[in-house]
């Protein structure tokens, strides 16, 4: 059986950083990123990128050794990604923090308000639904986290967690502070306005729930199988049919029931900006879609039906 | 940016003082300063290589100064620092363009390359000083007019602090002016080397 050479270069300096020799032609790149850890404990698994080209795009790990284009000795180029943080860190942080955020303004905790409203509560009705649903939302997204979503990448930059969380975090105290706040006004139309609002919520929360069951479903667990998503027999799934990214469709769509619910300009301006970030990653989602399967279904847009 | 500087000289020897120039200039000041606003959508389309967020930054933050204080304070019309600013703008972007006009005329004195480069040193934290005396100056007549602010209660549940923002403004500066003074620098080095180094094969 040949074994293969494996020579591993600094892609900037073109510095040989470390020769493997006899790895199995079948070995993967997770494999030969596991041995490069081992000459050089620093740079684990998740911070390596190699390709075959300085300038080309990373391998992945799955990539067979001898299925890559290389002689005897395989020639890599490795650059550093920089400090790795995994997806389920950076998403329990950034949704744990407006959870417990909220509650703090919610139950007007000192210092945020005049004194003479320290844990004083709020006498409208819809404060205190806006606070279910808030924290609600976020409840859900940290149980979708640990046993819903199954990831494709462990790991993101580790600077992205400081991002996010300046995001998310900046973004629920400032609407909470607002809603909880004594001189909270609350919408213009009443009781049905609210009722109205949270019947949107709810949908969407539904809605967002079972498009996650059923991307869940699509992939088993540890694979990483790519395939397109179909209606079920769930009528939540249905929007699949005209859209890419249900899940950001729902998504928005409980922010403007919050919005109208709290009739609150920061929520409103909350959606705007999350809406337009999730049209974004819609855009590339449908994009990578339309790149990999053929039978693509044409009627779908990205994100809202029919229009973006 | 010439028919300023002149409006400038002119109404200084009309005058005799330098005080309260800015009216004298006001309307071709906000014209064209107004008009830079073309140089984000040149980057934009990709007709002008530079970066958009770094132009709108620069733009964006003049334009906040002539409309969002100067024009929207009356009463800092007639301060010195206003003068200050403007000088320093003025003659900064009659070297800009010229440098930028000669370049594609592919026809570039040395010597607009040089002004470009150096006399930055100077005059950007001129136009800085200015720019925050200016602001500063605005303060007290924004809190006494509540100036584009909102407060509590209102049926939009916002509230924004006009007096708070500006004072942000001014904070902001204390990061990001050494970031891009350094950065032309940086850049002069590298531009006003390699000319010498061309002048020495010639």
């Amino acid at each position: 059986r040949k074994h293969a050479g494996v020579e591993i270069l600094d892609a900037k300096t073109r510095e040989k950083l470390c020769f493997l020799d006899k790895v199995e032609p079948q070995a993967t790149i997770a494999e030969i990123k596991n041995l490069f850890t081992k000459t050089h404990p620093q740079w684990y698994p998740a911070r390596q990128s190699l390709r075959l080209d300085p300038k080309g795009r990373s391998l992945k790990d799955e990539d067979v050794l001898q299925k890559l284009p290389v002689g005897t000795t395989a020639t890599l180029y490795f650059r550093d990604l920089g400090a790795q943080i995994s997806w389920v860190t950076v998403f329990l942080t950034e949704y744990a923090g407006p959870l417990f955020i909220y509650l703090l303004f919610y139950f007007r905790v000192p210092f945020i308000y005049g004194h003479k409203y320290d844990f004083t509560s709020s006498r409208h009705s819809v404060v205190h639904l806006a606070c279910i649903c808030h924290s609600f939302h976020y409840v859900k997204r940290l149980l979708e986290t640990l046993f819903v979503h199954r990831f494709s990448h462990g790991t993101m930059p580790l600077r992205n967690i400081f991002k996010n969380c300046t995001y998310y975090w900046g973004f629920a105290a400032w609407m909470a502070y607002y809603i909880n706040h004594p001189l909270y006004t609350p919408p213009t139309y009443g009781a049905q306005q609210v009722k109205l609002a949270l019947a949107i919520f709810v949908i969407c929360q539904l809605g967002n729930f079972s498009i996650h069951m059923a991307l869940r479903d699509l992939r088993p667990a540890g694979s990483k199988t790519r395939k397109i998503p179909y209606p079920t027999k769930n009528p939540f799934t249905w929007l699949f049919l005209l859209v890419s990214c249900p899940n950001y469709t729902y998504e928005v769509g409980s922010w403007i029931g919050f919005a109208i619910m709290t009739q609150c300009l920061p929520v409103a301006l909350f959606s705007l900006v999350g809406f337009t970030q999730m049209t974004i990653w819609a855009k590339g989602k449908h994009r990578s879609y339309l790149k990999e399967f053929r039978d693509y279904p044409p009627l779908r847009m990205p994100i809202v039906p029919f229009l973006l | 940016w010439l028919v300023i500087a002149v409006g400038l000289v002119r109404a200084y020897l009309a005058k005799g003082s330098y005080h309260s120039l800015y009216y004298s200039i006001e309307k071709p000041l906000k014209f064209f300063q107004t008009g830079a606003l073309l140089e984000i959508l040149h980057c934009a389309i990709g007709i002008v290589p530079s970066s958009v967020v770094l132009t709108s930054f620069q733009v964006m933050s003049r334009v906040f100064l002539i409309w969002a204080v100067t024009h929207s304070v009356k009463e800092v019309q007639t301060e010195d620092s206003v003068l200050l600013f403007v000088t320093a703008w003025t003659i900064t972007e009659i070297i800009r363009y010229s440098f930028y006009t000669f370049s594609l005329l592919n026809h570039l004195p040395y010597l607009i390359k040089w002004a470009r480069y150096t006399l930055f040193i100077v005059l950007y934290p001129m136009g800085v000083s200015g720019e925050l005396l200016t602001i500063y100056a605005a303060l007290p007549f924004v809190r006494q007019a509540g100036l584009y602010s909102i407060s509590l209660p209102n049926k939009y549940n916002f509230s924004f602090d006009y007096y708070a923002f500006l004072i942000l403004i001014m904070i902001s500066y204390i990061p990001l002016f050494p970031q891009l003074y350094f950065h032309m620098i940086h850049q002069r080095r590298k531009v006003l080397s390699r000319t010498e180094e061309h002048k020495k094969f010639e």
